[in-house]
């Protein structure tokens, strides 16, 4: 396109339009530098006065937390407990505060259903991308598993993990299962696209010369589009890493991911603890926004299924 | 592993089966029995229950405002980022930001913006000159807008990176044929650009359609389809019947529906870029 001018009415819109995308991250951050008593003022408080970390040592190490309690021997109302609650019943939830399960829980969980997605669907993509198999169908019908409403599976998901079923609630192996599962029409339409741009020929090649076709895919294609498949499997990460609905109604007790306890910070006598949540909120996804940077400009690509490439 | 979940949910959806009444394989059993009843859980929640009705509704009344808000503001910021000026790159990246959080934590931010003492309310005093006290998430109307607004905040940077790459495949020298006959700005837009970007526009309704159906974890942090049913979309709907009621059985039937639904509408909404995903390469 041949380039106008930039006017000064330019400048104000992208100005309202990056203070309306930024303006909310820049207020979480705020928020998890704040003490207790600032979580919620009227007028509302922009940037805290008493900058503390104390909503980072809550959910990264709360055993700092509970010697310092210790030392004093008071209630600190600067962070979770209230100041006159008994000794007790409040370090024990502090460490119920400790955000290191529901880390591991992510961690375990994402990567292994991501490993496993990617395999799954790297199969399925050089199936259909250089087999044809199953025609037009395949394709739309494996999407037809990213289009309803994720709940419509979750449901079946339940009873089939249910006891006497399967029993697989509440456990690592289910979770990856259900993740990958969602998972996979995004891996395999996003690696899809990867093979398709690779020529055929360069296998057919391969194969005249000796290897076989799992050898040919296996020792040529998969070397080719590594690029892609890293990309793949670190936007694969990115949806699992956020994935909450599987994890609302599969686990209980045993298996906690970080969206779940994120929405388990409420308590009923100290109310929403903003602090805290925005802490545990900045935790899980500064390696979102890292990976997120890295892979900006496949981002595109996967969110459309492969149907716009940059 | 996603074929036998919905064949499961169709058996459920036939029966009346709740997890009270004991073990799932009887219930199962009783399916070939004379305990089935023939589409009971259909009827009832076509006929009477007006709540499942008008949560569709509400899902596509949501869908439809927040794609349209998203769709002009991506697109104008688009055009902008046409343009040269002075940090370009960093200006795109940090527009691009809200895209990389997690849906829950997109839910949370929103959640404190919206408190009635918090930031949101003190930027419309601002601008009235007066003191604002709106409970945006216990009023039905405002917790609608508040849902509408955080899908925007989420998703607009798709529609801007999707308009951003469909503009710089318009071709040149149309326009600058245009621009040298004397034709407006506008008109240049609409009879040029629009009709270019078509099947890119067509993509990035389709494939944000087939997200924002789906909406679950945004309404549930921030309103939990509160007040009253005022925000329930489809999703929540179904969690609310199958997790806190425990009516799996009627929540397989009504997801049933909602997956016929959907099917059907996204075959219809696929037809025309179906060509670009199988053969776009």
């Amino acid at each position: 396109m041949p380039e106008s001018k930039f006017t000064p009415f330019n400048l104000l819109g992208l100005v309202a339009g990056l203070l309306f995308a930024v303006f909310p991250i820049f207020w979480m951050v705020s928020t998890s530098f704040k003490v207790r008593s600032e979580w919620v003022t009227s007028p509302p408080t922009w940037i805290s006065e008493r900058p503390t970390v104390d909503n980072y040592l809550t959910i990264l190490a709360p055993h700092i937390l509970l010697a310092r309690r210790g030392g004093t021997d008071q209630g600190d109302e600067d962070f979770g407990g209230s100041k006159d609650d008994g000794v007790g019943g409040a370090n024990a939830d502090f460490l119920n505060r400790s955000a290191w399960p529901g880390i591991k829980g992510t961690v375990i969980i994402s990567v292994c259903a991501t490993i496993l997605s990617i395999v799954v669907g790297l199969m399925a993509a050089i199936s259909i991308s250089r087999y044809r198999f199953g025609g037009n169908f395949t394709p739309f019908f494996i999407l037809a598993g990213r289009m309803f409403p994720p709940i419509a599976i979750a449901i079946p998901f339940v009873i089939m993990f249910g006891p006497k079923v399967f029993d697989m609630t509440d456990t690592y192996f289910g979770l990856i299962v259900a993740y990958a599962a969602v998972t996979v029409p995004f891996s395999t339409w996003m690696l899809k696209s990867f093979v398709d741009e690779l020529p055929q020929e360069i296998e057919e090649a391969s194969m005249m010369d000796g290897y076989s076709r799992w050898g040919a895919h296996l020792k040529v294609t998969v070397p080719l589009i590594k690029g892609g498949i890293i990309a793949t499997a670190l936007f694969i990460l990115i949806l699992n890493w956020s994935e909450f609905l599987f994890a609302l109604v599969l686990t209980y007790t045993e298996v906690q991911t970080i969206p779940v306890q994120l929405s388990k910070y409420f308590s009923a006598t100290e109310g929403t603890l903003y602090g805290v949540q925005a802490a545990l909120a900045m935790v899980s996804i500064i390696p979102l926004v890292v990976i997120g940077f890295f892979i900006q400009r496949h981002l595109v690509r996967g969110l459309t299924l492969g149907a716009i490439k940059r | 592993m996603l074929i036998f979940p919905f064949i499961l949910e169709f058996v459920i959806s036939l029966t009346e089966w709740q997890p009270i009444y004991g073990n799932f394989w009887d219930a199962f059993g009783s399916v070939f029995t004379h305990k089935i009843n023939q589409g009971v859980g259909y009827n009832y929640l076509i006929t009477d229950e007006p709540r499942y009705l008008q949560a569709l509704g509400r899902t596509v009344i949501i869908s439809v405002i927040s794609l349209c808000l998203e769709f002009v503001i991506g697109l104008a910021l688009a055009t902008l980022f046409l343009k040269k000026f002075w940090g370009k790159r960093l200006w795109f990246t940090a527009l691009l930001s809200p895209m990389m959080i997690m849906p829950v934590v997109v839910g949370y931010t929103w959640f404190m913006l919206f408190q009635y003492n918090g930031p949101v309310n003190q930027f419309i005093g601002w601008i009235t000159f007066s003191e604002t006290n709106l409970m945006w998430l216990n009023t039905g109307h405002l917790a609608f807008i508040a849902v509408i607004t955080t899908e925007v905040w989420h998703w607009t940077p798709l529609f801007f990176l999707i308009m951003l790459s469909g503009l710089n495949s318009v071709p040149e020298n149309p326009i600058r044929a245009a621009t040298v006959l004397g034709a407006s700005n506008f008109k240049i837009f609409w009879t040029i650009i629009l009709p270019n970007m078509k099947a890119v526009i067509i993509i990035a309704f389709v494939i944000r359609g087939m997200e924002v159906i789906k909406l679950f974890d945004e309404i549930y942090i921030l309103t939990r389809g509160g007040p009253g049913t005022a925000t329930e979309t489809i999703s929540l709907y179904l969690y609310k019947l199958a997790f806190e009621d425990f009516r799996l059985a009627y929540a397989g039937s009504a997801a049933f529906i909602v997956l016929i639904i959907t099917v059907v509408l996204i075959n219809m909404m696929l037809k025309p870029i179906r060509y670009q995903l199988v053969e776009g390469r």
